[in-house]
């Protein structure tokens, strides 16, 4: 009966079928259980950070007894909702910025730091041993190592935007400089820089004071109504650096929030129309923390890595890759004149009349506000 | 040592017995499609439904006590009337935007998968192939091109300013709402096409030369033969289109540069910067009741076997 024949072969087939997606299925979840050894018992430490730490690998490997696999994550909200959503037993190191550090400290993700392991923590400028100390110490225990910084101001293409007093007043009103910006700005697609520019340029600098942001209800509202009415005078909101670089090169905007090593990979690659604008109302300065899961399998060796990153040979290579300078000053004796010029020697001092990153005071109300600007 | 042709022929006999019983046989062919979708569809399922009516405290942590709707009231609170909140206004531009994706879609695939239907051969296979053929690429790639497209300095903007077209780039080729409905129509239009074709393959086309011969005008035709016989795959490939498109969240992250906010954005916004877990799942499972109200009007029209167009 070839109906009886062909229903057979179906279903053999469909057995087949169901058996194959069933092993590659296996096979795919196996790798999802990842490994904390290779077998030869060298241990893996698996870090979750930003795309210029992968340089680092072959002399981490070389250096100490270990290897590592680097993730890249574009941003520090992403490593912390992954850790969160558990990830933390995937990954051993985590690089998000300072302010994410108390957030994870508070959902009980991190493990101390052990300073006598991080031998290179001493040699960290002191004004970033003390903001970690500030920060992300808690009952004596430090949770994270400071590892490089910068900061975030605007920046503008020359060729089209004169000369001006540098002010955030640029970011929101297009006939500030002199030249009409209308549909040529942009900001950053991200609620903390955004509405902090915009709180500093509507002179809310008080709230930036102490160990959080803290804004009052009025005044997040006085920040939306200023966001909404920005909109109609951007480009759009850029989401992270690549993308910001591209757009410039482009030309799709005049003038934009931006960071600092944005600007130098600009000049590197030959953009000197890109101009670097620190704004009156104050810079918002930012560095890097590395932290360590609780879960972690292999703590004292992921420690030994993250020591690596601030080592003064693998710090001076790790700025170099993400023009951005190391937390350690010992780095500057590796990198060139020129390149201690644009990345290596900048003095932390320069950070003094800065406004570091900080966690923020009712942080639900800033989000809320953030996607009332986004959906107006 | 050869093996025992008797043991190894009592092995298939017992297999075969074995065999005989139905609820093995439904075992082994719907058992492991069953735990599949237990473990990677109905458990994630299942803790979406359960978090959204519960609370993420302080640390970050759910507490599995006290459940509430105090989630999905939430989706609708703020300091105004509740279509002023940013969900409500980012579900109903999500609505817009794939409601016109799919008006578009169908609007472009019906004249095509009409034809393809009509006419067969070398032409036929070349269309598939091109229709096709972006798919071989990622996702992602095919919406970084449309990035590069866009834009005031886009491709599209910058030849039309070098032919002397216009003098300044246009508005219409910048990024925002349009180019999220270009990007969105170039990814699901091969679903629209491919349920109309299947659907308009079966219809017998003699029927419609009937209705000319009868005095139907070719718009009459195509209203009262045509459409009605391909109604299973117009729903089909719209829900294909319609449901994607309104959780997109690549796309408009590419091509709308930040200026609008469509509900799978908000609700990513939402978990990554304050891991509000409890508030995405009630937002998600929102809007999964919106898509099964749908589901449910597009089966009064047509049967559940219709759909797959045939």
């Amino acid at each position: 009966m070839p109906l009886e024949n062909h229903s057979q072969t179906d279903r053999r087939r469909f057995l087949k079928a169901t058996g194959a997606v069933g092993a590659a299925g296996l096979a795919g979840l196996a790798g999802c259980t990842g490994g904390g050894s290779n077998g030869s018992g060298t241990p893996t430490i698996n870090i979750l950070t930003w795309e210029e730490y992968a340089d680092l690998k072959d002399e981490i490997e070389s250096n100490l007894d270990v290897n590592v696999q680097f993730t890249k994550s574009t941003s520090s909200s992403k490593m912390f909702s992954s850790w969160q959503a558990g990830q933390d037993t995937q990954y051993d190191i985590a690089v998000p910025n300072n302010n994410y550090v108390p957030k994870m400290m508070d959902a009980g993700l991190v493990d101390t730091v052990p300073k006598d392991v991080i031998s290179n923590y001493g040699d960290v400028y002191d004004t970033f041993q003390g903001f970690a100390s500030n920060q992300f110490t808690q009952d004596g225990s430090l949770y994270g190592v400071p590892i490089r910084f910068g900061w975030y101001g605007y920046s503008y293409n020359s060729d089209t935007v004169p000369d001006h007093e540098q002010s955030y007043e640029a970011l929101f009103d297009p006939q500030y400089t002199g030249a009409d910006l209308s549909g040529k700005l942009i900001m950053y697609d991200d609620h903390f820089k955004a509405m902090s520019a915009a709180a500093l340029y509507l002179g809310y600098s008080d709230a930036f004071e102490g160990a959080k942001i803290t804004l009052s209800k009025d005044q997040i509202s006085k920040v939306k109504q200023t966001m909404i009415d920005q909109k109609d005078i951007l480009q759009g909101y850029i989401a992270a650096d690549p993308t910001y670089i591209k757009s410039f090169k482009q030309g799709n905007f005049a003038l934009g929030q931006s960071g600092r090593n944005e600007i130098v990979e600009l000049w590197t690659e030959g953009v000197d129309s890109a101009t670097m604008a620190t704004p009156k109302e104050g810079s918002l300065a930012w560095f890097e923390s590395a932290v360590v899961s609780k879960k972690s399998d292999h703590k004292d060796m992921a420690w030994k890595v993250i020591n690596q990153f601030i080592a003064p040979k693998l710090g001076a290579k790790l700025a170099k890759a993400g023009y951005s300078p190391s937390c350690n000053p010992k780095t500057q004796q590796n990198l060139t004149d020129h390149e201690n010029e644009m990345y290596g020697s900048i003095d932390p001092s320069r950070l003094q009349n800065m406004i570091p990153f900080k966690a923020v005071e009712n942080e639900d109300a800033w989000i809320t506000a953030w996607e009332d600007v986004k959906s107006a | 040592m050869a093996p025992d042709p008797q043991s190894s022929s009592g092995l298939a006999a017992d297999v075969r017995v074995l065999l005989r019983d139905t609820r093995v046989r439904l075992g082994l062919t719907v058992g492991p499609s069953v735990i599949w979708l237990a473990l990677l569809l109905l458990a994630p399922l299942t803790f979406v439904v359960t978090v959204s009516f519960l609370q993420v405290n302080d640390a970050y942590q759910v507490v599995w006590q006290h459940a509430s709707l105090a989630n999905y009231q939430a989706l609708f609170a703020g300091d105004g009337p509740f279509w002023t909140t940013s969900f409500f206004r980012s579900l109903v531009l999500s609505y817009k935007i794939a409601a016109t994706t799919t008006i578009v879609c169908l609007a472009l695939a019906f004249p095509m998968a009409y034809l393809l239907a009509t006419h067969s051969g070398r032409v036929f296979k070349i269309v598939i192939f091109l229709v096709l053929l972006p798919f071989f690429t990622m996702y992602l790639v095919r919406a970084y091109s449309w990035y590069l497209m866009f834009g005031p300095h886009g491709v599209i903007n910058a030849t039309l300013l070098n032919l002397g077209i216009t003098d300044s780039p246009l508005a219409l080729f910048g990024y925002g709402q349009g180019a999220v409905v270009v990007g969105l129509v170039h990814a699901y239009f091969p679903y629209m096409l491919l349920s109309l074709y299947a659907s308009l393959d079966g219809v017998d086309f003699t029927l419609v030369e009937a209705a000319r011969d009868l005095g139907a005008g070719k718009i009459g035709a195509l209203k009262d033969v045509v459409i009605p016989l391909t109604l299973p795959g117009i729903i089909s490939g719209a829900l294909f289109v319609f449901v994607p498109s309104l959780g997109a969240f690549v796309t408009p992250r590419f091509l709308a540069q930040g200026k609008i906010q469509m509900i799978g954005q908000l609700i990513e916004e939402r978990i990554n910067t304050l891991y509000a877990i409890d508030y995405g799942s009630a937002a998600s499972m929102f809007i999964v009741l919106t898509i099964v109200v749908l589901f449910l009007l597009a089966f009064r029209y047509v049967s559940i076997e219709d759909l797959g167009g045939i």
